[in-house]
């Protein structure tokens, strides 16, 4: 409501701030902490301007008479000095307080995130684990508990950010950067790359899923098998194309000899909300698209376009690759 | 040395606090990037930082009260040191003096804050 209210008032030519995708619309802790603080701000700094221009309105218009000296210095001390630093080292403080738990350690989970030309690798370690599980261009969260997200980079520097979850932190190349994030309710958001990046760096988002702790469970164990076999007969036969024309050596189906690791691990492409890094929707027609000249939907894509492939055999490909649950 | 420099003369004197609000705040990052980078000793960097700021907030004290007494605002209350003469420019500079020692005593104290709060080196 406050959001829609201030929706309304502020920025209506913008996207609306309840959504997948806003910092007005908290689904965790650390997000929840911002907003609240955003909402102060905001108060604070309306209450300072009708102060401000009703001071001005003051002297201009209703009293015209010189100030006293007192009631000069009074204001200047007072209104200029003692009244900005008090504010600003109660607003500093609250902030500060704030940062040590957004960079909590997590308590179980832990996921590394590497950000690439324009996409996402995604690795698992659940408590314990030695091996990550590997996936891509999605983050799943259990609701209710601390994850410990460690973010770097290839070639270029990248930015992390799930507005409805928390604050943004640099991806940079050589080194690992990290941040924790407590998700308290289960639904469907949505990152997005916030340090430019590129040609396609606009086009770098990825979906973020939070689920009960129990599905996350199970949604983890089933991320770690091996693909499902191709179930039907156009899926054998898509699988047979994608060996034959070389999509193994960039991307990984494990159960199968593609192992490649330049692209993002197709082993459960199809269990994602979104294709291509959170700009398709994960349907037979986007792969479609996707696959014969990914550059048309992604500038500088870094994967060869395969028209020449021809509509039936693209068919072929997306029912394999559609079964990749 | 310049603490003997007439005070109506002296530019030092005017300084002298944002110098040590400077100085502290180079020691202050200084000293606690290499802590952390080397041996992630978020405690000895937090020591650090909370002995320096004591010695830097005396200073500065010590500084504002020379300044306070040479502006001389007591004797008549008033701030008008206009005039081209000895007398004036000894009690304008030491009025600046006063206010940016307020100034560096603020400064200080808001370089210091995050060591409040944050207990590691992350
Ligand atoms: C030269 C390496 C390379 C080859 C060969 C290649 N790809 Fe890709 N592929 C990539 C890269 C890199 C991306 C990520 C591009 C991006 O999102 O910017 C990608 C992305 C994809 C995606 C989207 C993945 C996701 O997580 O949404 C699909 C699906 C895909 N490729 C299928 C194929 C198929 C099918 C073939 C073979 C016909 C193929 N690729 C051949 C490098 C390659
Ligand atoms: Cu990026």
């Amino acid at each position: 409501m406050r959001a829609g209210l201030a929706c309304l008032a502020l920025v209506p030519a913008l996207a609306a701030c309840e959504g997948r995708q806003s910092v007005l619309d908290p689904a965790g802790r650390d997000a929840a902490v911002m907003a609240e603080l955003f909402w102060w701000m905001l108060g604070g700094a309306v209450i300072l301007w009708l102060l401000v221009n009703g001071l001005m309105v003051y002297v201009s218009r209703l009293n015209r008479d010189a100030l006293s000296v007192r009631a000069a210095t009074l204001l200047v001390v007072g209104g200029g000095i003692v009244f900005p630093t008090v504010l600003l080292a109660v607003l500093l403080s609250y902030g500060l307080s704030e940062m040590p738990r957004q960079l909590a350690p997590g308590t179980g989970l832990s996921v590394r995130v590497t950000g690439e030309l324009w996409w996402w690798r995604m690795e698992y370690l659940p408590e314990g684990a030695e091996t990550p599980v590997i996936s891509a261009n999605e983050l799943r969260l259990p609701a209710g508990s601390r994850s410990e997200l460690r973010l770097g980079a290839n070639e270029v520097i990248h930015s992390f950010w799930v507005p409805a979850l928390g604050g943004k932190t640099d991806m940079i190349p050589g080194r690992e950067t990290r941040m924790s994030l407590e998700p308290l309710e289960p639904g469907e958001y949505r990152g997005q790359c916030a340090e430019f990046c590129g040609d396609s760096h606009a086009l770098m988002a990825f979906g973020a899923v939070v689920m009960e702790p129990e599905a996350f469970r199970e949604w983890l164990e089933h991320e770690a098998t091996d693909a499902a076999p191709p179930a039907t007969e156009a899926a054998r036969a898509g699988r047979a194309v994608f060996l034959a024309e070389g999509c193994g050596s960039c991307h990984t189906v494990r159960g199968t000899p593609a192992d490649g690791t330049i692209g993002p691990d197709l082993t459960h492409l199809a269990g994602r909300t979104t294709l291509a890094a959170g700009v398709l929707p994960m349907t037979a027609d986007a792969l479609k698209r996707w696959i014969a000249d990914p550059r048309a939907i992604k500038p500088g894509a870094r994967m060869p376009g395969f028209d020449h492939l021809g509509d039936a055999r693209l068919d072929l490909l997306a029912a394999y690759l559609e079964g990749l649950e | 040395m310049f603490w003997r420099q007439p005070r109506d003369r002296s530019l030092w004197h005017m300084i002298l606090a944002p110098t040590i609000w400077a100085l502290h705040f180079v020691l202050v990052y200084g000293v606690t990037a290499v802590l952390c980078a080397k041996w992630d000793a978020a405690d000895l960097a937090r020591l650090t930082i909370f002995a320096s700021t004591a010695v830097a907030l005396t200073l500065i004290v010590a500084v504002g009260r020379g300044a306070w007494r040479q502006w001389d605002y007591l004797d008549g209350w008033d701030d008008i040191h206009d005039r081209p003469t000895d007398n004036h420019r000894r009690r304008f500079l030491g009025h600046v003096g006063f206010l940016l020692s307020l100034v560096s005593t603020i400064g200080v104290i808001y370089v210091t804050l995050p060591a409040v709060f944050v207990e590691t080196c992350r």
